[in-house]
Formats: structure tokens, sequence, C-alpha cells
């Protein structure tokens, strides 16, 4: 039974999570109306065969701006991921591999950045270079960097413990080598469960500071900034401050069960 | 038994201290606010206005601008005569007149004993001054033609004054109302423009510009000194940013309200007053008769026929508004109902294109001004025309650039704008004014109106006025704009003048007990600074003294070198964090001296505010400076306030920190019964619904949860304000009620994130032998899991909260956003947006120094609760 209901969790999770990412592959060459075609005329009308959800206060249809934004987050949380992935994983492999000094400098390194939230980074960088989708990336793929950094590193070390790798040692076999060929095949599957779970974080993020005014600038959609304009409106409209909330809700809770069932494969 | 007592003991201890470093001591809370404030009863006396747009010059005999009347006219300046609430005039500078029977002389008796507030005598000489000033050759009097008729001034005496005319002029005493003819002094009269001088109840105090100008008291106004202590303008265009203005409480009242669609909300909330009134303001759709295809009345005709009026007043404001068919206010008596000269018909517009030669329709440029109205009227007027076959291209101006290019050098196709002037129809007989219509008959007419002042005679005349224009389709006549205001409930004594649409505040204050602002809201009330500020400092130095027990504690049981180590870590910790701020701060372009004071400053004053904000030494020196003065708890001085940013700081914690605290106990107190219920109902149904639960609640945006939480608790079940703080001196309860969404909102996320952690911790611990004994001795589940797999699970739970607490600042950045409360978030947010550098290295660097200090105390308390860490720590 538990193992049935930890399946349909994972399945569930495969499915939301394919299905948004291929909305927002669609969504860059076409959408049901341009999501940037303003009509005031007909504005915030409720669902009906036209609009499936509506329009918003400029006429815009709602589901075509949903899929624009699913662009703008996935855009900028995959590009997060890759900055910590790519900044954060060598790092934990290197301080798995090097002796202490090096281990201490990486981790106190790490801690350093986890001072930064992304938020307070992103607040910095808009005060220099203006807001701006880039700005989002940056600051939320710093932010990555020192986790991806801590996780590989601790599963890193587990691995280094193991037979084969003191073999390659003695051997004579570079740590770098070793750490390529060996360690980070086995860890790959729980840094999966991390950068899927870093992923769902940058979604949220993006969000965040879109909503914010500090990410994906207008006219570019993002569910982040329909959520900002739907404030104003929550008397009259509140459908438009529910929708794109929604949303983020469903995107992040199959990311969040797709990380969850991975684990437990791992784990079984 | 006892070994675990005292594992708990010391567990709670650690909690404890650890959770000093957050809340402040509730004692000082409680008596500081009293002792803290001089005045316990002291009642705000200033008005923060806000207006949407920010006048260009500040005399009125320069432009034609309406919002210099919107902040001086009678405030700062005044006329002989005033408009009274039916339009006609009434005394001010002047106490009586008498005209003669021939309507050619008029003779003002001016009022004695009044002076302008830079000392220079109001008399005869001035007033004749003032008026020579608009009659002379070579005036540029926006209004000059009013007084056309105006042949020569005399001085009589020098409180009498007399007008002579060289014809009659029915409408001599409403023009002298107009905003135009206030009486300016001699010597003031080449800096009027920068510091206006007048007569009124207030003077100029300072004009920030971008930002706000501030008006102060007159203590020696003629007509007796006003309550109010000052008057401060805010400009603020945008929607969103004007809603959000007055749900935060950081304006008392907004004029010409530029967000119609949250005028309902407004209308329900019992803190706020609406206020929908006519005005003279016809929004008109401008056409340059100059240009080939707008000179044709057949074109222009098809325009009006393919404007939906009623459409546009619904798009663009909500409902709000009175579509028009001339260039006449409903309002007056002498109004004629033009609308249903050109009703909204597609086929009949593009019949009467093909037969004016254009089959294929044409293409035209719309040039919109900033406010709201304009912008969303042009939106739906654009796709009007379109489907009659008129291509309009949009393009969006500052102010500055439509005065320029439309208002002055005619360059342009069609142009909206709302023409606030009252009874301006006499624009359509100047043959230079931006429309270029040029039409004898209409000139005949005004000619006409002139000769008379009898309404008998004059209310025909103004009917055929109404209807040549609409007959001859001169403008396209869109909607009369409503005068939309918003204001604080506790205002009051405020008068609406619907001829100018101002707002009188001579007799206006505050309901006694309104708190005043604090410095960062009102940099113009000073004087209010450290109300209420007593407790946090209280709280802070509470906190310092944990931290300083914590720190005992820990090295006497875990060894000099650990808590050594650590200490070190922390202040790397925060040079680094110090340095990456302080750069990124630096390498911004632009001069912030030359940002503070203008773009067309004196290069001296530049300089000398440049050597005053240490931007003229290198920049080792001012980073070793900044940390000097971090170190003394000198934050540096804002550069849009100029005050101190410690100062800012101490009132905006006063929301942040209750904020973070509220929101970390709600965490715990959530997350501890379904953490445990999680563990002790594992492989039950019970569970799967828990699980279910926290999978939501992680997946819930923080902000998104806000919103939800405003949309059902203020705005459908209206138990709570939509927003904004009270103050902590409205009460702890009014200000807790104000935190309670907020909080909720931060810590949902937060508390699914400690339920399942701990939940996981306990199922773990649960696997250990200790805890088979205890099951074998006899002891239930529930004491099972609270005394024995509690306390070791509670320590990574620890870990988990000692992190949360960065994610809760930030987060607490983002909800003080979405709820509008005067913290920390919005601070920062504030001065980017005014690019107040200063404040936003300062405010992020203590936010950095709280996460990181936090983080070493868990860190320590964490040490201090394992005794396997404390084990290590002793022996390494």
């Amino acid at each position: 039974m538990k193992i049935a209901r930890r399946r349909i969790g994972f399945l569930a999770g495969v499915v939301i999570t394919t299905l948004f990412i291929a909305i927002a592959a669609l969504a860059i060459v076409w959408t049901p109306y341009d999501p940037a075609a303003i009509a005031i005329v007909h504005k915030l009308q409720p669902p009906s065969a036209l609009h499936w959800l509506g329009t918003d206060q400029l006429g815009r249809d709602e589901l075509s701006l949903l899929m624009a934004g699913a662009k703008a987050s996935v855009g900028v949380a995959f590009l997060a991921v890759l900055i910590g992935a790519g900044c954060g994983i060598p790092l934990g492999l290197l301080a798995a591999a090097r002796p202490r000094t090096i281990d201490e400098l990486v981790m106190r390194g790490n801690d350093l950045l986890f001072a930064f939230p992304s938020l307070l980074l992103a607040i910095l960088l808009t005060a220099v270079l203006g807001p701006g989708a880039w700005v989002a990336v940056v600051a939320i793929g710093v932010f990555n960097i020192p986790v991806l950094a801590r996780v590989t590193r601790a599963a890193a070390l587990r691995i280094w413990t193991l037979d084969y790798c003191l073999a390659a040692r003695a051997a004579g076999k570079g740590a770098a080598l070793i750490s390529w060929e060996h360690v980070l095949p086995n860890i790959l599957p729980i840094l999966a469960v991390q950068l899927t779970i870093q992923f769902s974080l940058g979604i949220v993020a993006e969000a965040g500071l879109s909503y914010l005014g500090l990410g994906v600038q207008p006219p570019a959609p993002s569910w982040g900034h329909m959520l900002g304009d739907a404030q104003t409106l929550t008397a009259i409209a509140p459908s438009l401050a529910v929708i794109p909330g929604a949303t983020i809700v469903c995107f992040v809770l199959g990311l969040n069960l797709l990380g969850g069932g991975l684990r437990a494969r791992r784990a079984a | 038994m006892r070994a675990i007592a005292a594992a708990n003991l010391r567990l709670l201890m650690s909690l404890l201290l650890a959770s000093s470093s957050i809340l402040p001591t509730t004692p000082a809370a409680a008596d500081a606010p009293v002792a803290a404030t001089a005045a316990p009863t002291a009642t705000r006396d200033r008005v923060i206005v806000g207006l949407q747009l920010e006048p260009p010059t500040l005399d009125p005999t320069e432009s034609p601008a309406a919002a210099i009347s919107e902040v001086l006219y009678g405030s700062v300046y005044e006329g002989l005569v005033r408009f009274a609430p039916d339009g006609g005039a009434q005394a001010s500078l002047a106490e009586s007149w008498d005209v003669s029977p021939d309507g050619l002389t008029y003779l003002f008796r001016l009022r004695k004993g009044v002076r302008f507030s830079d000392g220079t005598p109001f008399d005869a000489e001035t007033a004749k001054f003032t008026l020579d000033r608009v009659i002379a050759p070579g005036s540029i009097n926006p209004q000059r033609t009013r007084l056309a008729a105006l042949a020569a001034v005399d001085v009589v005496d020098d409180h009498t004054l007399r007008l002579r005319l060289a014809r009659r002029s029915g409408g001599l005493l409403q023009s002298l109302a107009g905003s135009a003819f206030v009486m300016l002094s001699p010597s003031s009269i080449a800096t009027d423009g920068q510091r206006p001088v007048g007569t009124g109840p207030f003077r100029f105090a300072a004009w920030r510009r971008g930002d706000s100008i501030e008006l102060s008291r007159n203590p020696a106004y003629w007509g007796g000194a006003v309550q109010l202590a000052g008057l401060s303008f805010r400009f603020i265009a945008d929607p969103t940013a004007a809603y959000a203005a007055l749900m935060a409480g950081d304006i008392d009242l907004f004029s010409n309200y530029p967000a119609p669609e949250s005028f309902a909300q407004f209308a329900h909330d019992s803190r706020f007053v609406v206020f929908v009134g006519p005005s003279e303001k016809e929004t008109v759709l401008g056409l340059n008769h100059r240009r080939a295809p707008l000179a044709n009345l057949l074109v222009r005709r098809a325009i009006s026929l393919a404007l939906d009026r009623r459409a546009i007043v619904d798009g663009a404001m909500f409902g709000l508004g009175t579509p028009i068919g001339s260039h006449f206010p409903p309002t007056n008596p002498a109004y004629v109902d033009l609308t249903g000269r050109y009703p909204h018909d597609v086929t009949a517009a593009k019949a009467l294109l093909k037969k004016a030669g254009y089959p294929d329709g044409l293409s035209l440029i719309l040039k919109l001004p900033p406010p709201a109205y304009a912008r969303r009227s042009g939106e739906i007027v654009a796709a009007q025309l379109a489907q009659a076959g008129i291509r309009v291209t949009l393009q969006d101006l500052e102010w500055a650039q439509w005065l320029d290019e439309v208002f002055t050098r005619h360059d342009f196709d069609m142009s909206i704008v709302a023409h606030a002037e009252p009874l301006d129809y006499d624009i359509y007989g100047r043959d230079d004014y931006y429309f270029g219509y040029v039409s004898a008959e209409f000139k005949a007419l005004l000619a006409a109106l002139e000769q008379t002042a009898d309404p008998g005679q004059r209310i025909p005349l103004l009917h055929a006025v109404q209807e040549k224009l609409a007959d001859d389709a001169v403008n396209g006549f869109l909607f009369q704009l409503p005068w939309l205001c918003v204001w604080d409930a506790r205002l009051q004594g405020q008068v609406l003048d619907g001829v100018l649409d101002i707002v009188d505040f001579s007799r206006a204050h505050f309901v006694p007990g309104t708190p005043p602002r604090g410095v960062a809201a009102d940099p113009g009330a000073l004087g209010d600074a450290g109300a209420g500020s007593g407790w946090v400092v209280d709280g802070a130095i509470a906190c310092l003294l944990g931290v300083v027990g914590l720190v005992v504690l820990a090295g006497r049981r875990l060894g000099i070198s650990y808590l050594g180590g650590r200490l070190l870590m922390l202040l790397l910790t925060l040079a680094f964090a110090s340095l990456v701020v302080f750069t990124l701060v630096q390498i911004v372009p632009g001069d912030p001296a030359h940002f503070m004071l203008g773009l067309q400053a004196d290069p001296q004053a530049v300089a000398i505010l440049r050597h005053r904000l240490g931007l003229d030494t290198t920049v080792w020196q001012r980073y070793l400076d900044w940390i000097a003065g971090l170190a003394h708890g000198d934050f540096g001085t804002s550069y849009t306030y100029r005050i101190p940013v410690g100062a800012l700081l101490v009132e905006r914690l006063q929301v942040s920190v209750p904020l973070a605290a509220y929101a970390l106990m709600l965490t715990i107190f959530a997350a501890l019964p379904i953490g445990l219920a999680g563990a002790a109902s594992r492989g039950r149904p019970g569970s799967a619904l828990l699980s279910g639960l926290t999978q939501l609640g992680l997946a819930i945006p923080n902000f998104w949860l806000g919103l939800l939480l405003i949309l059902v608790f203020a705005i459908d079940l209206r138990w709570i304000a939509a927003g904004g703080f009270p103050g902590w001196q409205s009460g702890l309860w009014a200000g807790l009620k104000a935190l309670t969404l907020p909080a909720i909102a931060l810590a949902t996320p937060q508390a699914a994130v400690l339920a399942r952690v701990l939940q996981g911790a306990l199922v773990d611990s649960l696997h250990e032998d200790y805890i088979r004994t205890a099951r074998a001795q006899g002891s239930g589940e529930w004491r099972i899991l609270w005394r024995h797999a509690l306390p070791n699970a509670a320590i990574p739970a620890l870990t988990i909260l000692g992190m949360q607490f960065s994610f809760l600042l930030a987060g607490g950045v983002i909800i003080e956003n979405v709820f509008f409360l005067p913290g920390i978030g919005r601070l920062v947010f504030q001065a980017i947006a005014q690019r107040d550098l200063i404040v936003v290295q300062s405010v992020v660097m203590v936010l950095i120094f709280t996460v990181v200090a936090v983080t070493f105390c868990v860190d320590i308390a964490y040490a201090l609760a394992d005794p396997r860490i404390r084990a290590r720590a002793r022996g390494s």
C-alpha cells in the first residue's frame, strides 16, 4: 500500500512536470492569442469559449499569458540551476577530494554565500544594474551554488570511503580523474533529487522577484508580475489573483512530488 | 530519568537563549512607547497629499500646467478674488469692489496688513505690478486672453485699485479668480518658478524634484494661522503605486486618484473616505487642424462617429465619468447634451472617410501624456478608430515632452488630454492654440458673449457655442473627467473645490489621537522622530545580553578554541559580505550628487555635496569610513531624506522584528503538533493526509498566500484591513492584528518545512534502542514521542529553524510589500526606486548581519544541546 502511494506520487510528479515544461516549450512558438495584444474593450471577461481562462484588466488572454509566463519561469529557474550545478558540483567534488585545508576553504566560502539570501542579492543587483530577467538568474543561481556544493560534498565524501576509490588512489590515479570517473556517476541520483528541488525553489524565487518588479520585466509576461498587477483588482476580479498563483502551486507541487519520488526510488 | 530531564532542561535553555536573540523583552515593550513619547497625545499635524503630475515650474504665470494650481493655488498664492462654489467670484485679497454702470471701470478695495511670505507688503502697487505683467505686450501669461479687455490699471491709493477696460467684459470677475492672475511680489518675481512667494496660509519650504514639494504653515497669514503645521505633495502617476501608497498610509489624501479600478475597494473600507465629484475637466481627443486629413470636416466627423464614448468611459475609467458631446461641463446650467450628434456608427464613419477621399483609411499618430486616464483612453480610441479604417500609432510622452511637442510646437496629429480650466471654451477662438482651429463664426460668438453679463442673453449664446463646436467636429469630445479623491477618514475639515479641483486645507486637521508619522514616511516632521523607539533600543540591548550569555556558556562548555573558531568565522563572513555589498553599490553608474540636486544644478553646489557625501575620497577610504561608521552605529545619511539612516532603521525595525518573531512563533506552534502527529500516525491513513498538507504548504508561495488571505479576510469577510500598519502607539492589540495575516503568510511554508524535518527526525529516532526499552517499560506512544524522541529530533529541527530565520527575513521583505507594512523591506524598495544607495547599502548590511548572527547563535545552541558535538569540540 505504501509503495503504491509513493508510486502514484512519483507518477503524478512526472506527469505534471512534463506537462508544464512542454507548455513552456510550446509557448515559444505558439499561444492561443498574442500575450501582448491589448484590447481594453474585452477587459476582465470571465472564462468563455473564446478565452478559456478569461481576460485580464487590459483584455489580454489569461491562458496565453500563463503559457508565456511558464516560458519565463522555466527559463530563469533552469538557467539558475545550471549556474548552481556548473559551479557548485565541481566545488563540492573538489572539497571532497582534496585535503582538509581546501575542504575548509570551500566550506567557509559556502557559508559566506549562504549569508546572502537570493532576494537580498537580487535587491542589490537591481539597485546597481536595474531590474531584469538576467539579474534574477544570477541572484537565484548564486544562491544555488552553496546548496549544491554542500550536497555534492556530502555525497562524494561517502563514495570516497568505498574500496574501489581507495584502490584507485593507491594505484596512483589522480583525484580529479577519480572524481570524474568514479565519484560523479555514483552521486548523480542524489544530485538529480537536489537539482529538482533547486528548480522548484527557483520557480518560486523567480515569481517572488517578478512580483516585486525585480525579475522579468513587462511587457514580457511572468506569473509573479501578473500577481502584482492583480493586487489592485482583487475587489473586482479576484480570479486574476488566484489563477497565476494556483499555476505556480501546481508546478511546484509536481516538481516536489518528482523529487520525492526520485529519492524514494533511489532508497528502494 | 534525571539525565533525560537534564537534557531536556539544557535543550529548553538553549532554545530560550537562541530565541531571545530574536524576541525583544516584553516588559520593555509594554512600558517604553508611553515613556519615550514626550507628548503622549501628540496628533498628526502634517498632511501628505498625493498627486499624479509634478508641476514643471512653480510660477503659474509661466506655464498652463494645472498641477501648479493643485499645489499652490490658495495655499501659497492668492488672487484679488477666488472662485465661489457656484463658479462665481468671492473676496480674497480684495475685500470688496464696485463696477461702474457702463461696465468699463472696476474699483477694488484691497485688504490691509497683508504681507508676502518674504516680508514684502501687499498693496495696490504690487497688485498693479502683477496685472501690468499680464497685459504687457510680449506677456507669456497662459491666460492673458481672459484679460484682453483690460486697458490699464491705476493705483488710487495704497489699498485701492482701479481697472479700466477697453470694452465690456462679462466674465472679468471670474477671470480674475483664475490661477494665472495670483498676486506676485516684484521682489521675488525672478525666482517664483523655483521658490514661490505668496500671501497664502502656507509658505514654500522645499522642492525635491521628481519626488515632493513641502509647504509649511505661514504664522503671519492675514486670515489667521491654520491648524496644519505643513503640507507635503508627493507625485505618483502609476495607478498601482498610488493604491499602495494609500493602503500603506504613506499618503493622507489623493487628489485625482489614478486607479478607478480600486475605487470600489476604498469605498468599502471604513478607514477611507471616497469622493467622486464632477469637474470642469473636459477630456478631449485633440485634433491638429494644421495637418491635411484633419483639416477636412468630413474626416473629423468620421472620427467622431467612430468613437464609442460609453465604451471609453467603461474601459478607461471603470464607469466613472460622463460622456460629453462638446467642450462644456455637464454640471454647468448652460450645458446642452450633444452626445447624440455623432452616435457610435462605424459604417457611417467609413462612408464619410470614403467621401472625403480616403477609401483605404489613413494613418495617424496619437500622442499621450502620462496620466492614466489618457493612456488607457488612448488604447481604446486607437482600437475604435482602427475599426473605421484609421490606423493609429500610440506614442507615450512625459509631461514636459507633451508640453513641448504637442502644446508648444504643435507637432502631433491627435492627442488626448483633460482641459482643466473652467469655462475655457474660449481656447477655440485662439488661432495659436494647439488645435489650430480657426473660425470667424466662433469668434463672433465669443465677442457677443463678452458684451453681456446677463444670464438671459448668455445662455443662448453658450448653447450656440457648444453647437458650433459639435457641428464642426472640432475635436473628439470624450468625457468629463470625474474628480476622484480618496482620503484617510481621520483627516477632516478639508474643502473640495469643484471648480478648480483643488483641495482647500486651510481648515483641515486630523482627528485628535491620530498618530504622527515617523521620519521615514514624513521627513518634514523631523521633530516627531524618537516616538516609540525606546523599546527597540531596549530590545536590542536585551538581545545583546542574551547573545553574550550564550557565548559565555558556550565558552565554558565547548572550550575557547571552538568558540574562537566560530567567532572568527563570524567576523570573516561579515567582512566579506560588507566588501561585496560595498563593491556592488559603488559600481553603479551616475553621480549621486547630480542625481540629488537635479540636472540643472550649479557645478559648485554639486562639488560641495560630493565633498559632504565623501565622494571625492578614494574608494578604500570610503569603505573604511563606512565600516568605522557601522561599528559606531553611524549608518550614514540618506540621500533622499537627508536624515541619518540609523533613525530610519530604528523606526522600520519596530515593524520587521515583531513580524519575524510572530512568524517564528506561529511556525513552531504549527510545525510541532503536525510533526508529532505525522510521526505518531505513520503507516495509517492519517499520515497521508498530513503528508499532503505539508506538501501543499511547501508549494505555496508566501506572497500568493498573503494575497489570498487579503482576498478572503479583508475583502470578502472584512474582518481585517487589507494592509497597512496603524503604529504601535495605537495599541499592542491593533498592531498585532495588522501583523497577523502577514505572519500567517510568512509562517505557512516554513511550518511545512519544519514539520517535515521534525517528522523525519522523529521517525528516525523511533528506531533507536532506548525507544524500544521505553515501550517495553509500558510508556504510551505520545509519552515516548514527547519525552524521548523529541529531544533528539529537536536537534536537526533547530538547525533548520536557524536557516529558516534567514528565509523569514528575506520573505519578510516580500510580505511587507504585499501588506504595505512600513518595515525594512519597504524601506529597501523605496530606497531603490529613489536610488538612495546609502540606505540600500546599510540596510542590506544590517539584514546580513542579523542572518549571520542568528546562524552563529543557532550553531552555538546546537553544539550546546548535542552532547556528541560538545565532546568533539572539547576533544579537538
